[in-house]
């Protein structure tokens, strides 16, 4: 092996933020400067494996050398790369925030919980195997508990407790689904647990565990219970991270799932997953315009988006690939977007004490990036053009109406009026005059930038859509079975 | 209206667990297949014990993470535990003093045996490293300078070469041109044998610290 190839081995992913996270805990001084080092490392390995990817196709990687169903089978397509670059991308707008964000004191814990949850978010994105899956879950779960709580605030431990809790039930759930896979067909293997012949009795319960841990993870309506307290009471960058981040990771497993174990699966779960997110889009969308505190807006927005996702999911029979696409697209779009608003009404807080949507003052004169931050995080949670959020709407829209589904389509459309008014809500009080209740306190330049950075990221997407749907495909994810060619 | 919630919620759990026991009942018995491969690759393993075989190279890197969510688990602890403030101990007990000095070198003897012994018959890095932490917290009931702040950055250092040297011997052997965690053949027994004992220290350490706590990890600040 020459040393390039050895370089562009995607196992850096996740050695890099591990070694990186051990760093951070061994120093006495230089965390943030040193954790920022790593992140940025990750994005450029992240780049040389996309590289690497468009020049030879999937890569696999078989842990031990022993290979699958024996060993651990690591894959990298054009779907978990995709993925892998959206964490890289999103993980170094919250480092920078983060690297101002926090005292010294709280520095030294948040950067090695931060840098393992990278780790784990890479691991589990490069996974192929039920059980590993479920090691790294484990580990994205106990790592985003651990920020949460961070905080120490009587209302973030009691956040943090309930989504501990479920993220537990959750994991175990998932994990009995496994117990049940592996029982019947003597393999973890994603793609072996796929081909083998799983009697249906024995799938539709398997599927039904597997689902209902990931969707307890993913906070689909009615499971999102946990969602607004946890995401709304931890520090800014962590909510950034657990909005943007962490909960799709149990979208991408039950992506992963759905078309490479359960091919099968009857048009009554599509529809039964797309009733459940039409009700969340609505749902959340009307919890965020009915909240007075901005971060809980943005938290209601997210059980909002996180709808979208599910709600394609009766158009992907029919609609393949393209509605896959769409579905990855709004996955990225949020991230960035909601990265952007959470760090965004961070600073809010930062600056004005306090982040009573009412009482926030002309935010617009003192700290115009983050408004501008706001504005373009915006555009793309309504679904307007140009922006990720609206290339992913439009496609699914003109899916939905070309196979004559107007329920999906009306709830499309309704969604985004709905997140068009709790996004005015809150622009319309930054932009507005209030009475000032306290001396406002500077907010350090990055965190202001940061958050820009990924609004635009949003924006951009929405003209790299064909860019990324073409990318997405490499190793045809979408598309059940095993494939040779790599 | 609390009790009738609680009786349906039981009902629904009895009907869940019927329902999962008669899926259960009808897997036909295929589970077993890949227990012939592992007993097939066994000689190749390094190691006699099927469990040590899967957990420390079949799906060594498995075992890998999961020293990590050790490693993890204490971090989310650290970040917690400033605002814990501990008891003072009562140390001054003849019969927990005597009983300790007589204790510790016995486990740490039988740690070292269950280590060793993992090769051939249930035991390993986990369990010496779960019989260490015992030991551990044995001598810090007793002994208050057991928990000075130079043992505690000792214990400090001593909390990552469990993951560390696993990944120096897996990048090891990526550079020798074989996949990450791919033994040598022939150097796997005393690969396997390297990497337990050292995450058997970190796991005795990691599990001793969480009982212990440390709050001033990390120097300075």
């Amino acid at each position: 092996m020459s040393g390039v190839s050895l370089l562009v081995q995607p196992v850096w992913l996740i050695l890099l933020p591990l070694v990186g996270s051990i760093m951070v805990f061994l120093l006495a001084s230089r965390r943030a400067a040193v954790g920022v080092a790593v992140v940025a490392g990750n994005l450029a390995l992240v780049a040389g494996s996309i590289g690497r990817l468009g020049i030879t196709g999937p890569w696999q990687h078989s842990v031990g050398g022993w290979g699958a169903p024996l060993g651990i089978d690591l894959y990298l397509d054009g779907l978990s790369a995709t993925m892998l670059a959206m964490t890289a991308l999103v993980s170094l707008g919250i480092s920078a925030y983060s690297a101002a964000y926090f005292s010294a004191a709280a520095a030294r814990h948040f950067w090695p919980l931060w840098l393992l949850l990278l780790t784990a978010m890479n691991a589990l994105f490069l996974s192929r195997d039920l059980f590993n899956l479920y090691v790294t879950l484990e580990l994205v779960g106990i790592a985003a508990v651990a920020l949460t709580a961070m905080r120490g605030q009587r209302e973030a431990l009691v956040a943090a407790m309930r989504y501990l809790l479920t993220t537990l039930l959750g994991s175990m759930s998932y994990l009995l689904g496994v117990a049940l896979l592996y029982h019947s067909t003597g393999s973890v293997d994603m793609v072996l647990v796929g081909e083998a012949p799983i009697p249906a009795s024995v799938a539709a319960a398997a599927f039904a565990l597997m689902a209902v841990g990931l969707l307890l993870k993913t906070a689909l309506f009615p499971f999102h219970f946990w969602l607004p307290g946890a995401h709304s009471s931890a520090s800014a960058p962590v909510s950034a991270a657990l909005s943007a981040l962490v909960v799709k990771v149990g979208f991408y497993i039950l992506l992963r799932l759905w078309i490479e174990v359960f091919p099968a699966l009857g048009d009554g779960v599509a529809w039964l997953l797309g009733i459940l997110g039409g009700v969340a889009v609505l749902w959340g969308s009307l919890q965020a315009i009915l909240q007075q505190r901005a971060k809980m807006l943005v938290a209601y927005s997210t059980v909002a988006q996180l709808g979208y996702f599910f709600l394609a999911l009766p158009l992907v029979a029919a609609g393949g690939s393209r509605v896959w696409g769409a579905i990855v697209l709004l996955v990225i779009a949020h991230a960035l977007a909601k990265a952007a608003m959470f760090m965004a009404a961070g600073n809010l807080l930062a600056f004005a004490g306090h982040d009573r949507i009412r009482d926030l003052d002309r935010v617009v004169q003192r700290m115009p990036l983050t408004a501008a931050a706001l504005g373009l995080a915006g555009v793309s949670i309504m679904g307007l053009p140009p922006s990720g959020g609206f290339s992913g709407k439009w496609l699914l829209l003109q899916a939905s109406l070309e196979q004559g589904n107007w329920p999906i389509a009306l709830v499309l459309l309704l969604g985004g009026v709905l997140a068009a008014v709790y996004v005015f809500k809150l622009l319309e009080h930054i932009f507005t005059s209030g009475t000032p209740l306290g001396e406002p306190r500077a907010v350090a330049r990055t965190m202001e930038w940061a958050p820009l950075m990924l609004a635009i990221g949003a924006i951009v997407l929405g003209f790299l859509a064909t860019t990324t749907l073409d990318f997405l495909i490499i190793g045809e994810p979408f598309v059940p079975g095993r494939r040779d060619d790599y | 209206m609390t009790g009738v919630v609680r009786w349906a919620f039981a009902g629904l759990l009895a009907v869940l667990a019927f329902g999962l026991a008669s899926v259960v009942l009808q897997i036909p018995g295929t589970g077993s297949a890949l227990r012939s491969q592992v007993m097939a690759q066994l000689p190749q393993s390094g190691v006699d014990h099927a469990v040590t075989a899967v957990l420390l190279n079949f799906r060594g890197y498995d075992t890998f993470l999961e020293l990590v969510v050790l490693l993890l688990a204490l971090f989310g602890a650290w970040g917690l535990s400033d605002s814990i403030d501990e008891a003072p101990l009562d140390t001054d007990i003849d019969v927990l003093t005597e009983l300790v000095a007589f204790l510790v070198p016995v486990l740490i003897v039988v740690a070292a045996y269950l280590l060793w012994v993992g090769a051939y018959s249930p035991g390993g890095a986990f369990q010496g490293g779960a019989v260490l932490a015992g030991a551990g917290v044995l001598l810090s009931l007793c002994d208050p300078g057991w928990r000075s702040r130079r043992v505690e950055r000792i214990g400090e250092v001593l909390l990552v070469p469990g993951v560390l040297v696993f990944l120096l011997v897996g990048l090891a052997s990526m550079l020798l041109g074989g996949q990450f965690l791919e033994y040598p053949r022939d150097m796997a027994g005393s690969l396997i044998l390297l990497v337990e004992g050292f995450a058997m220290l970190s796991i005795a350490v990691t599990l001793h610290t969480l009982f212990a706590g440390t709050p001033r990890f990390g120097g300075g600040a």
